[in-house]
């Protein structure tokens, strides 16, 4: 037994090393003062916040932080609303026309996403939506959509319905069963599709570079773009470090709090077929 | 946002229709139906919004010729486009690559994620932290894992290139560097992958496993006759999604090598004719053709594998 | 009912509490969307898209020019991406959708032809034209012209010089064909002898080539840009860069390398050689003091003993959009945004090498200080050479790089017949670019 407790420990330790590498190398060069940052070395020899500070200094990366956030979190909101009535209806009514929906989220789900930005480009300049927050979050919130309306449906199966009914039964009002009893049921559901789809959000980086122009919506993967060095041709290498460590933090907070949601979500109901 | 489609099968267990019963009712019946079309209206209305116009304009484009910088000069010139695109040495060696970085980042993810859901479902030593550390990689920004590889693989900056002969430069490589791409590829996504495997191997019924130890069978056998062939139906989910996937590669390639030293995949191709040389026509024939090429994966594996897909059945 | 209940919570409510709570610590940090409203009274605003400056020198001129103007009009600094690529594809999408607030554009010296036969800049004429072309250096200038048309107004320059260790290398050389011989030499002892150029498959490499040509005699294209000139001119550039690639005083990643990782090689100490901007002295200045001791400079090296390098010319002009509806007030905005006071400026802050002659003629002892090697840079702006000035020059450039890079796959005679073919292709804008 204590043989195989140590070979799992070790499994899992080589599993942690894979899964770790990129990511302390992202950290290790962030900490690195600029003399050292080349020299390689898997630790950083000389420890500094200069990289931080430097982001931080300028409004460029506050900037891109709020879009980010704000960007991703009403898109996340607005999806998640759709596609918990879409999936609803899918799981639970019958209607024509509801394979003709999720094949379309399917075909949205594999679209070629360069082939979008020209043409969203010029509608956004026309209606005036290019380099503004509406003009991330629409499209955000239709690429959103079908994983989400998947999740929520699969999920919406699974839930034991007959407690609402039961809820009726007892003389519970539509609305009290509603919200007493099918709210609280779909809530852990919604929670996970909500981080699902805040990730894809947060990550997105096409839409993100070909659709803003200012720092009035340019999210963070983005603005790696417009990072500066001390000059024309240097590359900024511990900024860029800096700032994608800022970026990674909620990631590794809502994997760190939702892990089982997260597994759940993605798993759950699936694949039985 | 390319990555992290889940695919969700049906349930065998229907859930509970308590109108369904009213069927012959065409009263109930009708305003179910507006229900449903109702509850659907908004998510269809969005995702046909942003989709259906681009989509319809990228085909009209691709049969014109319309160069930005010469935009006196358009004109309707037929499938010109589609015949220039796919005469080209340049869009059969992206093509190339990109086969190439699908085959090999999917098979590899496959395996390496069936060894990924079979320590998180077995092991017995620190569960939830492993769980947790598989899970980062799908969660980290996919630009951000892309530049860490490129650092580390880069000699000016690289911990991984230091450790390489001679400061050699991997990066400058074509074969070599699109090893590097299916690194990262297969680093960032095969979380995803392990995730639905997971969920395969939950429905392995544990009697039935044991009952085979019992009749003698070895772990492999057990792997191979039980549980593979039971996990058949996430199996093609996960491969079908992934592959739908990878063959749009972008980020990791945009980061890594900005698809120099013919390391570029279609979608870095089309990117290129579009935003470099500002050719509409030929970027947009390109655009058409990944599609159709997504398309034709997907009906291959979905028909020909009978992939469970949302949708084919019992709805 | 109220156990019912109890059950439905345990099995959802956590979760959801939990997952929300994730979501509002994070709605502080939300701030209202900002918007970029016109203003209606108060100065004109114009809009000036130019590469992003980390001197904030652009940036004072900016106020300083806005602040000369007496409130006819501010000047708004929008900074593009790093790269020339992010840079160019920004402008071209906003003004291909005939964008009206774009009023200054910081072009690279290679996009003029493209943008002024887009017809999406204008020409400048009368006192306007007068004053741009007033004491600017021919070789910028050159950059500014289409077609016979002043079409935008030389911003900045900036050209390579030949970078190298006294410690290892007494006497400079002045041909390629002595540095290669020296870099050997210095292998063979076992001492630092890489020779640090940009190999990448990127613009870079385009400049190399470009130069190499033009010092030899040659040119890419044609006198009006319709077909590849080449020859043997073009053969001897490929020769060289054949040479490099194969001799021991290449960097193991030359394919790899542009302008910054050559900077870091040599501050690495591992070089002995470095063909580059001026960029790397204040840099190794502050990184390296025990190099910087040795770290001098010199002239391009030349290809033919007899003839002049011709150094290819980099840098940024300013161009009026076609859609600004402040035009005239864009014109003087530009002339005032380069005018003496705001280059020598950008030239002490920001280390860019000005277009006017006067500053180099009759220098200011701060530009002497930041700019000791202004007399070999005023040298080479003037016999420097320009890269194929077309509307394609785009796929032009792109077809070069991709069949010189890596350095060592070239093989002289068939690249240069591949280049030929390849060159009448993207002249007419046929086909893909790879």
């Amino acid at each position: 037994m204590r043989r195989r407790k140590l070979a799992w420990g070790g499994a899992d330790l080589v599993v942690l090393a894979w899964v770790a590498f990129p990511v302390w190398w992202i950290v290790a060069l962030s900490f690195k003062d600029p003399s050292t940052i080349t020299d390689g070395s898997f630790w950083p020899t000389k420890w500094t916040l200069q990289n931080y500070e430097g982001i931080f200094k300028t409004s460029q990366f506050l900037l891109a932080l709020r879009n980010s956030i704000g960007i991703a979190v009403i898109s996340t909101v607005v999806a998640v609303v759709f596609a918990s009535l879409a999936a609803y209806a899918i799981a639970r009514l019958r209607f024509p026309g509801k394979k003709v929906l999720i094949g379309v989220s399917l075909l949205i789900a594999m679209f070629p996403q360069i082939s979008l930005v020209t043409p969203l480009f010029n509608i956004e300049r026309v209606i005036g939506l290019f380099n503004t927050w509406g003009g991330l979050i629409i499209p955000y919130i239709a690429f959103g959509l079908p994983f989400a309306i998947y999740t929520l449906a699969a999920f919406f199966r699974e839930i034991p319905w007959e407690l609402e009914k039961a809820a009726k039964v007892d003389g519970a009002t539509p609305m009290q069963a509603f919200v007493r009893v099918v709210a609280p049921l779909a809530a852990p559901g919604v929670a996970t599709s909500a981080i699902l789809v805040f990730v894809v959000t947060w990550n997105e980086f096409l839409l993100a570079i070909s659709l803003t122009s200012t720092t009035a919506s340019r999210t963070v993967p983005a603005a790696l773009a417009f990072f500066t060095g001390a000059s024309q041709f240097q590359n900024p290498i511990g900024s860029i470090a800096a700032a994608a460590v800022i970026i990674t933090i909620p990631i590794v907070f809502f994997v760190l709090f939702f892990q089982r949601r997260i597994i759940a979500g993605l798993t759950s109901g699936a694949v039985k077929g | 946002m390319s990555d992290t489609l889940s695919l969700q099968a049906q349930p065998r267990v229907e859930a509970v229709r308590a109108p369904s019963r009213r069927r012959r009712l065409s009263e109930g019946a009708r305003s179910e139906r507006r229900l449903g079309w109702a509850l659907c209206s908004p998510a269809a209305v969005i995702m046909l919004a942003v989709t259906a116009y681009p989509l319809a304009y990228a085909v009209y484009l691709s049969l014109e010729r319309y160069d930005l910088r010469f935009p006196r000069q358009s004109h309707f010139v037929g499938y010109a486009n589609y015949q220039a695109v796919l005469t080209s040495g340049f869009w059969w060696h992206d093509f190339l690559v990109t086969v190439v970085i699908t085959a090999a980042s999917v098979s590899i993810e496959f395996i390496l994620g069936m060894v990924f859901a079979l320590m998180m479902h077995r092991t017995i030593v620190g569960r939830n932290a492993l769980r947790t550390a598989i899970l980062i990689p799908y969660g980290i920004v996919t630009v951000v894992a892309a530049f860490s590889w490129q650092y580390a693989w880069t000699p000016a900056t690289g911990y991984l290139a230091g450790l390489l002969p001679s400061s050699a430069a991997p990066l400058t490589n074509t074969w070599q560097a699109v090893g590097i791409i299916i690194l990262a590829e297969v680093w960032k996504t095969t979380p995803f992958m392990a995730l639905l495997l997971l969920a395969g191997l939950a429905l392995v019924p544990n009697d039935l496993l044991n009952a085979a130890k019992m009749d003698g069978a070895s772990a492999w056998q057990r792997f191979v006759r039980i549980t593979l062939p039971l996990m058949k139906p996430a199996i093609l989910v996960a491969v079908l999604f992934r592959t739908l996937d990878a063959f749009r590669i972008f980020d990791n390639i945009y980061i890594l090598t900005q698809g120099a030293h013919g390391t570029g995949s279609v979608s870095i191709l089309g990117y290129d004719n579009l935003f470099e040389a500002l050719n509409l026509g030929i970027g947009s024939a390109i655009s058409v053709l990944i599609f159709i090429a997504v398309g034709i994966i997907a009906f291959v594996m979905i028909r020909g594998f009978g992939t469970a897909v949302p949708g084919s059945e019992n709805l | 009912m109220t156990r019912l209940l109890r059950r439905v919570r345990v099995w959802g409510a956590r979760r959801l509490l939990a997952s929300v709570a994730g979501l509002a610590l994070l709605s502080p940090l939300l701030a209202s969307c900002g918007g970029s409203a016109g203003a209606s009274s108060g100065p004109v605003v114009l809009n000036f898209y130019n590469f992003p400056d980390p001197s904030g020198a652009v940036q004072t001129a900016a106020n300083d020019c806005s602040a000369r103007s007496h409130g006819r009009y501010r000047i708004i600094y929008q900074k593009l991406p790093t790269s020339a690529d992010g840079q160019r594809e920004q402008l071209v999408r906003r003004l291909a959708a005939h964008d009206d607030t774009m009023d200054i554009l910081g072009l690279d010296v290679t996009w003029e032809a493209e943008f002024a036969e887009a017809h999406w800049i204008v020409p400048w004429t009368g006192r306007y034209k007068q004053e741009a072309e007033r004491g600017t250096l021919p070789g910028p200038l050159k950059t500014a012209i289409w077609k016979g048309q002043l079409v935008a107004v030389p911003y900045n320059s900036n050209t390579q010089l030949l970078w190298y260790r006294n410690d290892l290398v007494p006497h400079p050389p002045r041909t390629w064909a002595q540095m290669l011989q020296v870099a050997e030499h210095l292998a063979r002892q076992g001492k630092p002898h890489y020779i640090e150029i940009q190999g990448a498959q990127y613009e870079g490499i385009t400049v190399w080539f470009n130069t190499l040509v033009a010092s030899a005699g040659g040119s890419i294209l044609n006198a009006s840009s319709t077909a590849p000139r080449l020859g043997r001119p073009a053969l001897k550039a490929l020769q060289i860069m054949a040479d490099l690639a194969h001799s021991p005083a290449a960097d193991p990643s030359l394919a790899n390398q542009q302008e910054d990782q050559n900077r870091l090689a040599m501050e690495a100490g591992t070089a002995a050689f470095e063909l580059n901007y001026p960029f790397v002295y204040p840099s190794m200045k502050a990184d390296k003091p025990q190099l910087f001791k040795h770290f001098k400079w010199t002239l391009y090296p030349r290809v033919d003993p007899s003839r002049l390098a011709a150094v290819t010319i980099g840098g940024i002009d300013l161009a009026i959009s076609a859609y600004s509806r402040h035009r005239s007030l864009a014109f003087q905005a530009a002339l005032c945004l380069r005018d003496r006071h705001n280059q020598l400026l950008a030239a002490v802050e920001g280390g860019l090498p000005p277009t006017l002659e006067s500053i180099y003629a009759h220098p200011t002892k701060s530009f002497v200080a930041e700019y000791p090697f202004y007399k070999e840079i005023a040298y080479e702006l003037r016999t420097a050479s320009v890269r194929p000035k077309t509307p394609a020059y785009q796929n032009v450039s792109i077809v070069i790089s991709h069949l010189l890079s890596p350095p060592s796959g070239i093989r002289p005679r068939q690249t240069l017949q591949a280049m030929r073919a390849q060159l009448v292709n993207a002249l007419q804008d046929k086909g893909l670019i790879p």
